[in-house]
């Protein structure tokens, strides 16, 4: 935070009005503590978690075993998703808002560093699994560009589940409700009956989970853009409308509000 | 500000002395009872928060569902089911695990530590009470195991469950809350602990990837991957799953992390603690040298003798001129097989010289490593020669005779059971029209043959129906609309019909079953219009013709005054998505012989 008010103020940006694409000349200087306070660590240690199970997987999928397969890619990347749900955060964020800059803007740049990071696992990964096909295979292999669009999938889910699981009163710990929620949720769309003729390879034709995914992955973004750009500040209590009388945890009489 | 996060103050908390007279050589009788009274006191706060966790009733919920979608479509075999409910307690685990790395890391996540240092419990006692708290996941890991033992005892389960396995799955949430609590004393962040919940899953679902008995070792590896064949054993197999050591070795994990948590947040008694540390290390590698021990040769010797001569251990007894042998213990199930037959017959005109046998078969894999690691492999051939020999048919049963049903494919209720039912009664009117064990030699080898507009077929059909009154919806989903299926014969695609359960293994007819086509069920399903004394007399008449395997379905339509029903055509190319085989670019496709038996 402090970071991101001297960059400004090095950029001698005012930081009262913030009138439309006035604000833009501050990125360059943001650039840096946004890299800065990305959770590299983190990120990074899920995928190579993700990808070091797969390489355990593949050091055993040798004949009589199948070769691995996109059921083996789905569960090697729930690492990764699941740590892409703590990315989007902004600390303190009614003090963010009150910058010159939006406050939506250090999270989505922590998006977009975080893209190339998964886009890499995966196709790690998609390496790894190719390994394990034995030459002169009879058959054509799957095709991967559903795989593709089913992980967009579940990582967009996952971010939009997490930016609106931050603007909830439980915003400290929204990654780890989001990692959960936004699984289960996939789980969910994946063996429901209902739905798995949509989402899920088979039964759903490759085409079609493609095109569902990538619909998934848009109305997620959407939801995303929608969430971070809201600047509604909760209160953890109205001050002014009394309800009745309580007492809080610690013996401390207050008035219920709703 | 409390460890326990605001909740209720802590009887007998304060009673500890000052930070420093907690000297372990200064330690009082006084003192010592003091810091236990705390403990229990915190640990108390803390099983309370954990019981109302939103976390673990989540998982508690998820569970429940993951042991439901095991057990409500199979046979209640305890032998099986107990395994069962251990994978809705690996959900659960995997919740306590992120619930318990959240508390543990509550101080250094919102940066507390220095407050917390400021009260009078030591942070060594606080993991203490930590650990002690996860007494709160026993209460849902034990209704999780209530429900679903009642659940299952409601269905007429065979056999009694085994505790170790039952205690195994209590035990697996334990270990995993602890490992929650380790990994939370070392990294506050959330993701830690979300992270050690995913390896311990994905470990788990993906357990067949592991070679020889390596599953056992994972924290429960999932009977579809790594366990895959106890659904399909008459009865309980020794060290199959190894089921105390497993329990064993989950206690050891649940202390050795115990032991890491307190050893990470407490500077004194590391000697007592790295004792204790060995000795679960010790017992837990012991427990897991156990698990690797393979199944011993006698138990494979006789599970494979059960396989190979069924006549040997099962019970059979005859009803109604059928024979029926079940292995012991699944003679609960007869009823169920008597009553659709019985219906079958009782609409006969007459009935087959060839007497009908109706017996179970075991479907084991030895190429599974996790059945039959350890052992040479000319003895595995050996096995695999000997049940080479036992397939059905090439028994002493003439294949055009026997209905065959595998272990554990029998549902237990609900609409399967009804599903079950006609394809039992299906099974049984083939053979009464002599539609079985009439499988062909194709030019693709050993192939289904397809009665094509063969009367007998519609006979059979109409006789199943009557016998088990399946739902209409039921039968017409062999038939989707605008999504024929077909089979080719004779170089013309016939379309055919995918009777209800086909894919699911409950039964299998005589000589494999005949490929049915949609002209045979279309005229079936007319004929269960008309009144059934004249359609019996009609068959009764001249009963003998409708078993000839030359006399056509339009012959009987006519014998019942009805109009055959058409049958929509298949289009000659197929849109994606639609099974129509045929000749194609590449030439005609794979060709079905005709029923002539």
């Amino acid at each position: 935070m402090h970071r991101l008010t001297a960059a400004l103020r090095d950029d001698q940006t005012r930081p009262a009005a913030r009138p439309g694409g006035s604000w833009l000349g501050a990125l360059p200087p943001l650039t840096r503590p946004i890299i800065r306070t990305m959770p590299w660590v983190m990120l990074i240690t899920a995928c190579l978690i993700s990808l070091a199970y797969l390489a355990v997987l593949a050091h055993f999928a040798h004949a009589p075993s199948p070769p691995l397969g996109p059921d083996a890619a789905r569960l090697a990347f729930l690492p990764a998703v699941a740590a892409l749900a703590f990315v989007p955060r902004t600390p303190v964020r009614p003090l963010t808002q009150t910058t010159p800059v939006p406050a939506w803007v250090v999270p989505a740049g922590h998006l977009l560093l975080a893209a190339p990071i998964l886009a890499a696992t995966c196709w790690a990964q998609l390496r790894i699994i190719a390994g394990t096909v034995p030459p002169h295979t009879l058959g054509p292999l799957p095709a991967v560009y559903p795989l593709i669009a089913q992980l967009t999938g579940w990582c967009a889910v996952t971010v939009a589940v997490a930016a609106w699981a931050r603007r909830s009163r439980y915003a400290d710990l929204s990654g780890a409700i989001a990692a959960p929620a936004s699984l289960a949720a996939v789980a969910l769309a994946w063996y429901a009956p209902i739905t798995s003729r949509f989402v899920a390879e088979p039964p759903g034709s490759p085409h079609g989970v493609t095109i569902v995914w990538y619909a998934v992955a848009s109305t997620a973004l959407a939801l995303t853009g929608v969430a971070m750009r809201d600047r509604w500040h909760r209160y953890s209590r109205r001050p002014h409308r009394p309800g009745p009388a309580g007492h809080d945890r610690a013996g401390y009489p207050f008035r219920k509000n709703r | 500000m409390t460890t326990t996060d605001g909740a209720a103050a802590l009887p007998g908390a304060g009673a500890a002395g000052p930070p420093g007279q907690h000297t372990p050589a200064g330690l009082t009788k006084r003192s010592r009872a003091a810091r236990r009274r705390t403990v229990l006191a915190l640990a108390r706060v803390e099983a309370r928060l954990l019981i109302r966790n939103w976390l673990v009733l989540a998982g508690v919920l998820a569970g429940g569902i993951v042991i439901w979608t095991f057990l409500w479509a199979a046979q209640p075999l305890w032998w099986d089911a107990d395994w069962q409910i251990g994978e809705g307690q690996l959900t659960l685990a995997m919740a306590v695990l992120v619930a318990a790395q959240l508390s543990a890391g509550r101080p250094r996540r919102d940066a507390m530590t220095d407050l917390y240092a400021s009260f009078p419990a030591r942070a060594s006692t606080r993991t203490l009470a930590q650990l002690a708290g996860l007494a709160g996941a026993v209460p849902a890991s034990l209704l999780l195991i209530g429900a679903a033992v009642g659940f299952v005892q409601l269905r007429g389960p065979i056999g009694a469950p085994s505790v170790a396995v039952l205690a195994g799955g209590l035990l697996l949430v334990i270990a995993a809350g602890a490992a929650g609590i380790a990994i939370g004393a070392r990294f506050s962040h959330p993701m830690a602990g979300v992270l050690g919940a995913l390896v311990l899953a994905i470990t788990s679902w993906q357990s067949q990837r592991f070679p020889g008995a390596i599953p056992w070792l994972l924290a429960w590896p999932l009977e579809s991957n790594g366990a895959g064949q106890l659904d399909r054993l008459p009865g309980p197999l020794a060290g199959y799953p190894p089921a105390a050591a497993h329990a064993a070795e989950l206690a050891g994990v649940a202390v050795l992390a115990g032991i890491v948590a307190l050893a990470v947040t407490t500077r004194r008694a590391r000697a007592g603690l790295a004792a204790a540390g060995a000795v679960a290390m010790a017992v837990t590698c012991l427990a897991g040298a156990v698990q690797l021990r393979p199944i011993p040769t006698a138990d494979l010797n006789h599970l494979v003798a059960e396989a190979a001569s069924p006549a040997s251990a099962q019970h059979c007894t005859t009803a109604s001129q059928v024979r029926y042998c079940l292995y012991p213990g699944f003679g609960r199930d007869l009823p169920a097989l008597e009553a659709p037959v019985d219906e079958v017959l009782a609409h006969l005109p007459a009935r087959p010289s060839q007497p009908l046998t109706v017996l179970q078969v075991l479907t084991i894999f030895l190429s599974d490593p996790v059945l039959t690691h350890g052992h040479p492999a000319q003895q595995i051939a050996r096995w695999a020669a000997q049940l080479q020999h036992a397939q059905p048919g090439v028994s002493d049963i003439p294949a055009a005779s026997g209905i065959y049903l595998p272990v554990g494919s029998w549902p237990a209720g609900g609409g399967l059971l009804t599903v079950a039912r006609f394809d039992l009664a299906l099974a049984a009117a083939e053979w009464a029209v002599h539609l079985s064990g009439t499988s062909g030699i194709s030019s693709n080898g050993l192939e289904s043959c397809v009665p094509v507009g063969q009367a007998r077929e519609a006979v059979a059909i109409w006789l199943a129906i009557l016998a088990t009154h399946p739902s209409a919806s039921e039968l017409q989903g062999g038939l989707p609309a605008g999504h024929l299926f077909g089979t080719e014969v004779g170089n013309t695609i016939v379309p055919t019909w995918n009777y209800p359960g086909v894919g699911n293994g409950y039964v299998t007819p005589p000589g494999g079953g005949p490929q049915l086509t949609a002209a045979g069920y279309l005229l079936a399903s007319a004929m269960t219009r008309l009144p059934q004394q004249r359609v019996a007399h009609v068959l009764a008449g001249v009963w003998g013709k409708w078993l000839n395997w030359r006399t056509t379905d339009a012959q009987l339509a006519a014998a019942l005054a009805i109009p055959m029903p058409s049958v929509p055509a298949i289009p000659p190319h197929p849109s994606p998505g639609r099974v129509a085989p045929g000749p194609g670019p590449e030439g005609p496709g794979p060709q079905s012989p005709v029923c002539t038996g």
